[in-house]
């Protein structure tokens, strides 16, 4: 069984973020990275089912983007991934979602994967195309925001997440492309022997240019922070007079009290 | 020169830092009011691979390297100075010494059960009245057969109430001075060893520091560790070394109180503003960060010559005197840009304050570190 997780780097959110000198992206310069939050629950779950299905599974792990996301690559190798390919490519940041996915497919078509995982969604551009772009590319089935996973003869047994607290259960037949939520399950720490481990593992270099093919369908025009709000509002009176006022403010500006 | 940390030790780092953030951080009150760290705890960091992380992996250890050491017990400390001198005591005094001097025999037999942290070691040098000068110990050994005989007493061991692996340090004539003493490898569950008392302390008071007595404990002849008369030898070997951890963990409990200074100086506003645009607070946090950074830099210098194979003594003396000084310096500063909240329990700098304050005395005074600096310039 072959198995794909495809991980993005992303800035810690705690950081700073000011636009780049174009004004169309971030300034990457003094950043720190981490792996994507999503795909941490991707990495847990492809390596849960690798475990599942023993040493005939081999999972590989893909990211995309300059020589710092083999940190993240590493993590993975460490939390239990055998195999990894790194996509270089110095500008992956300026990448339409269309063109990161579309990437993907260009290595993964023709080597057989029966299921891929990937994060929801990344928690710097959000878009949450590349896991059902990617689906669409191969002709894979594809169900997104996974907060349940099961695996067994074939089919993919897949909880998913819907509005309002509801939940819905999903199967579908290999070869398939899953997209896992926060929660999905928890994440392993990398332990000091596993990072020891993973520096022995394969990591595969392919240069971006061997694989793309397709212009962005979309462009970033503009990245900014949203516009200072004013200060907030005060209330003053006697306790009566209070509650009054918060709870016309409630009524008329929130969906709390109607 | 280069001074940004690999790819891999940053994975490590990232590791170990999100580790700490979610296990230990949240433990490190209960650690210090309750003067232990959960065996759940322990158990933990064993199975991440921190209590063996430079020992190869033949014998059970995460086969990495010094550095990597270095940075585990700086992200350990960070939230947990005891959590801190437990990996490193463990680590440097008990298992180094072990895969240093030990027989094949001896480091397999040993070092699986201490690397993994099923077992807990310690290292028994201390006595009454041999501290810094430590070829004046006292406790004696003497051949029967088979094994050795030891008596006398032991000291603020840290670790030994665990009652696991210790490597012991005893003499066969005292009047030879440091030409008598050799080292033993001794399960501390073995009859005739008594732990008379667990210290109360001023700081890392979820770390054991133990008295022992050791009245006629039988070791097997097998467990001499090294040559007879070779102890003084191993015990500046690994105190050598151990400085490295020890630096490490002052490093780490120095962060931990600059972090929450900034984070602090940034949040508590008076005269209408934070107090971190007052030229006063500025310097503190300049003053605080440059030393910590001196710090890091010398200890992270002497893990890379110790992992090159060079001559690291100098700098291992220079690394634990600057980053314990830095520690005192740090959490004290860190306290008073807190004004009265600093004094009050519940805002932590005042457990890492009193953590810290070990650092200048354990595994060789500061004073000690200044003898060695200067003979090794005047020599």
């Amino acid at each position: 069984m072959k198995l794909l997780v495809c991980i993005k780097q992303v800035p810690d959110m705690e950081s700073r973020f000011r636009p780049n000198s174009q004004g169309i992206w971030f300034d990457e310069n003094d950043l720190a990275w981490r792996m994507n939050e999503y795909d941490e629950y991707a990495v847990e779950q492809a390596v849960q089912l690798r475990e599942q299905v023993g040493d005939s599974a081999e999972l590989t792990v893909l990211s995309i983007g300059p020589d710092r996301v083999v940190e993240a690559i590493k993590k993975s190798l460490a939390m239990g991934c055998d195999r990894a390919v790194h996509i270089r490519d110095d500008h992956a940041a300026t990448k339409d979602p269309w063109q990161i996915a579309s990437i993907i497919a260009a290595y993964a078509k023709g080597q057989g994967f029966d299921l891929i995982f990937t994060g929801m969604q990344s928690q710097d551009r959000g878009s949450a195309q590349v896991g059902v772009t990617l689906a669409e590319e191969l002709g894979y089935a594809c169900a997104t925001t996974l907060v349940g996973f099961a695996y067994g003869d074939g089919t993919v047994t897949a909880k998913r997440e819907l509005e309002g607290g509801i939940k819905g259960v999903v199967k579908l037949a290999t070869p398939a492309l899953v997209t896992c939520q926060l929660g999905l399950n928890v994440p392993r720490y990398p332990t000091l022997p596993n990072i020891m481990k993973a520096k022995k593992k394969e990591i595969e270099v392919i240069a971006v240019a061997d694989l793309l093919t397709e212009q962005p369908l979309t462009a970033t025009t503009s990245f900014h922070p949203p516009a200072r709000k004013g200060g907030g509002v005060v209330l003053e009176g006697d306790v009566g007079v209070l509650v009054e006022q918060l709870v016309g403010i409630l009524k008329d500006k929130t969906a709390v009290l109607r | 020169m280069n001074f940004e940390l690999s790819q891999d030790h940053k994975v490590l780092q990232d590791a170990v830092r999100d580790f700490v953030e979610k296990e230990i951080k949240p433990l490190a009150v209960q650690i210090d009011e309750e003067h232990a760290i959960p065996d759940e705890l322990v158990r933990k960091m064993g199975e991440m691979g921190f209590l063996g992380s430079y020992l190869p992996e033949e014998y059970g250890g995460a086969g990495l390297d010094m550095l990597s050491y270095a940075i585990v017990v700086e992200e350990v400390s960070k939230a947990c100075g005891s959590s801190g001198v437990l990996v490193s005591a463990h680590t440097s005094l008990a298992c180094g010494p072990i895969y240093t001097f030990g027989t094949e025999e001896q480091k397999k037999k040993w070092l699986p059960a201490l690397n993994s942290g099923e077992i807990i070691g310690c290292f028994l040098l201390t006595e009454p009245d041999a501290g810094s000068d430590a070829g004046a110990i006292a406790t004696t050994y003497r051949r029967e057969g088979d094994e050795f005989v030891i008596n006398g007493s032991k000291i603020f061991i840290t670790n030994g109430g665990y009652r696991g692996t210790g490597v012991l340090f005893a003499t066969s004539d005292k009047s030879l001075k440091h030409k008598g003493v050799s080292a033993f490898i001794i399960d501390l569950n073995s009859p005739g060893v008594e732990i008379l008392k667990n210290e109360k302390k001023l700081g890392i008071r979820g770390s054991y520091t133990t008295a022992f007595a050791l009245d006629n404990v039988r070791i097997p002849a097998e467990n001499l560790l090294g040559q007879e008369g070779q102890g003084f030898k191993i015990a500046m070997d690994t105190l050598n070394g151990g400085r490295i951890g020890i630096a490490s963990q002052a490093l780490g409990i120095a962060e931990g109180a600059f972090e929450r200074a900034l984070a602090y100086s940034k949040e508590r506003k008076q005269f209408g503003a934070p107090i971190c645009d007052l030229q006063a607070i500025q310097f503190k946090l300049a003053d605080m960060w440059a030393r910590i950074e001196t710090s890091k830099l010398m200890t992270y210098k002497a893990a890379c010559l110790k992992d090159g194979k060079k001559n690291y003594t100098m700098e291992s003396a220079m690394c634990k005197m600057l980053a314990s000084e830095a520690a005192t310096y740090v959490t004290r500063e860190a306290i008073q840009i807190h004004g009265g909240y600093g004094f009050i329990c519940d805002y932590e700098v005042e457990r890492m304050y009193r953590d810290a304050k070990i650092t200048e005395i354990y595994e060789g005074t500061n004073e000690v570190q200044r003898v060695v600096i200067s003979k090794l310039l005047l020599s």
